[in-house]
């Protein structure tokens, strides 16, 4: 008796879940689905009534007008991103490596002003840092757009960085002082090599935020400076009422989600580590 | 390090002085001590936006839901468990421009498929012009949130999850826990610290959003929609009152700042016990 009625609760329970998974992607696949299908309509299609996934007259109009508009604009997200990717390495890798294996003065309290700035809003500083960015001449210039994505980037990359390199074996550094390495040359020949996998993830996490970062772009920046896409897509979608071909702004939006989404697969197994709390 | 520190603290404190100014993006700035922090206080559109920025905050319930349930889902998964859970962080891997961008399409009240369906199945008379009713364009921008913003929980909780030791589990069933008590006696407790982590930054961060809600409702209908950082934005941006903005986010900050030291303490609680 008991023991058909556990099997029963078993059934149900395993049906739920499969039930609950399935509504589930359907949430993130639907959408898709309909992104996909609407980016292949010509113009005349949106005006016709009626729900429909499978294109009736296909083309690749909307491919086509979105890939001429997006040609400037992406060189200049691809110039931003990779700028506060490389500028970001540069000064996180060896400040996590500090923080996670050196002791000095003032550690903490430093460690602490960082990781706070990790957290608090950034968004408060745009008024500031557009008013110095305009008063030191890096309004509207690329490396202007790298300065400022730093305030956000590299705590990020600190954060994350620091845990890695804080679990690898406490004597690392030793055995290789011993090998005759000065301390920079453990930390560039054993520990960086070691480190590598965490390191290109993070990179990865950087080029994707400075890809997909729009308010400091957007007050950084202006039409006839380097305007990223991500600000372009914003603008196409501001003031559209009715007439608004959504097939193009849906090829946009498929070219411009699939580079971070593609870094991100990569780099998610580091992100899940850094925050593994237990 | 020190220039680090620099890069990042100059422009807070340079803020700090802007907000105690009438401060124009360019001309002449006049000293004025609170004024713009009195204000603030004074002014009935402001609390609205508090109203809109603590609702919209409720997304982070929204998604420590469907993160948990999605991870409890995926954790036990046999097949294709890898492939499943990537599909799941495809909203959060989207620029969030570009994820707004979706569902003003999908919700479009004239050619979405969303409406249009509902229309067709005669579940509304016409197109539902969201963006012009308040009440309804915050939940509209709530729900997007949340479905754009759940996986970075779902990623959290599920590393977690996946280092809970089987034999945990395989104790209680031989006590004859059952699957309610087996989740409440041991999955849980080992998930306290990370939903603590996953819910303290998803609030301080949904708390903070401008880009995506900003591009769905452009704060309107009115100031309806206008989240605390819609606000800062469009007094830095739209009116280029610098200071006004800066103290906009003095308040922003006042209301995170609550959750950042229960962060800070889980945080430093939970390197304290690694050492032991």
């Amino acid at each position: 008796m008991t023991h058909n009625t556990v099997k029963a609760s078993d059934y149900a329970f395993t049906l739920l879940r499969y039930l609950t998974l399935f509504g589930l992607l359907g949430t993130i696949l639907i959408p898709l689905a309909f992104v996909i299908s609407v980016s292949f309509r010509p113009p005349e299609e949106f005006f016709t009534s009626g729900v429909y996934l499978i294109p009736k007259n296909p083309s690749l109009e909307a491919w086509e007008q979105a890939l001429r508009f997006l040609v400037e604009p992406l060189k200049n997200s691809l110039l931003i991103a990779s700028g506060t990717t490389i500028v970001s390495m540069l000064i996180a890798v060896p400040g996590a490596y500090v923080f996670g294996r050196k002791e000095f003065p003032g550690k903490d309290i430093i460690y602490y002003a960082l990781f706070v700035s990790l957290l608090f809003p950034h968004i408060l500083l745009i008024a500031p840092i557009t008013d110095i960015w305009f008063e030191i001449k890096l309004y509207n210039t690329v490396i202007g757009m790298w300065l400022a994505l730093q305030v956000f980037v590299i705590p990020f990359m600190i954060y994350i960085l620091r845990d890695y390199f804080e679990k690898l074996p406490q004597n690392l550094e030793e055995a290789a002082q011993i090998y005759g390495c000065t301390e920079f040359t453990a930390f560039v020949r054993v520990v960086l090599p070691i480190a590598m996998p965490a390191v290109v993830a993070v990179a990865f996490l950087a080029f994707l935020i400075g890809w997909n970062e729009f308010l400091f772009a957007n007050m950084l920046t202006s039409g006839q400076g380097p305007r990223p896409a991500i600000v372009e897509l914003f603008l196409l979608t501001q003031g559209t009422s009715g007439n608004v071909y959504w097939g193009r702004l849906m090829a946009i939006t498929l070219v411009l989600g699939t580079p971070p989404t593609v870094l991100y697969l990569f780099a998610r197994s580091y992100l899940g580590q850094a925050f593994n709390i237990t | 390090m020190l220039a680090l520190l620099l890069i990042l603290w100059l422009p807070f404190t340079r803020g700090i002085w802007m907000s105690l100014h009438e401060w124009p993006v360019v001309g002449e700035r006049t000293f004025i001590g609170f004024d713009n922090y009195e204000f603030l206080l004074g002014w009935d559109t402001f609390y609205i936006s508090i109203k809109a920025t603590i609702i919209y905050g409720l997304s982070t319930v929204l998604q420590l839901v469907i993160a948990l349930v999605a991870a409890l889902l995926i954790v036990n998964q046999k097949w294709f468990k890898n492939f499943t859970s990537s599909l799941f962080l495809l909203p959060y891997t989207l620029p969030p421009v570009v994820s707004g961008t979706v569902w003003l399409y999908l919700l479009d009240p004239n050619f979405g498929p969303i409406l249009t369906a509902l229309t067709d199945y005669g579940l509304l008379e016409n197109g539902l012009f969201w963006r012009s009713s308040g009440d309804l364009a915050i939940t509209v921008i709530t729900l997007v949130g949340a479905w754009t913003f759940w996986p970075f929980m779902f990623i959290i909780i599920l590393a977690t999850l996946q280092s809970i030791p089987e034999e945990h589990y395989e104790a209680a069933k031989i006590y004859g826990a059952n699957r309610v008590q087996r989740f409440l006696k041991v999955t849980l407790p080992q998930l306290k610290s990370a939903i603590i982590v996953a819910v303290t930054l998803r609030t301080i961060w949904n708390l903070s959003k401008v880009a995506q809600p900003l591009q769905m409702t452009g704060g309107g209908p009115g100031y309806d929609t206008s989240v605390l950082g819609i606000l800062l934005y469009r007094f830095a941006s739209d009116n280029g009152r610098m200071g006004l903005s800066f103290a906009v986010g003095i308040f922003l900050l006042l209301l995170t700042s609550v959750f950042i030291v229960v962060f800070i303490r889980e945080n430093r609680r939970s390197q304290q016990t690694e050492l032991k």
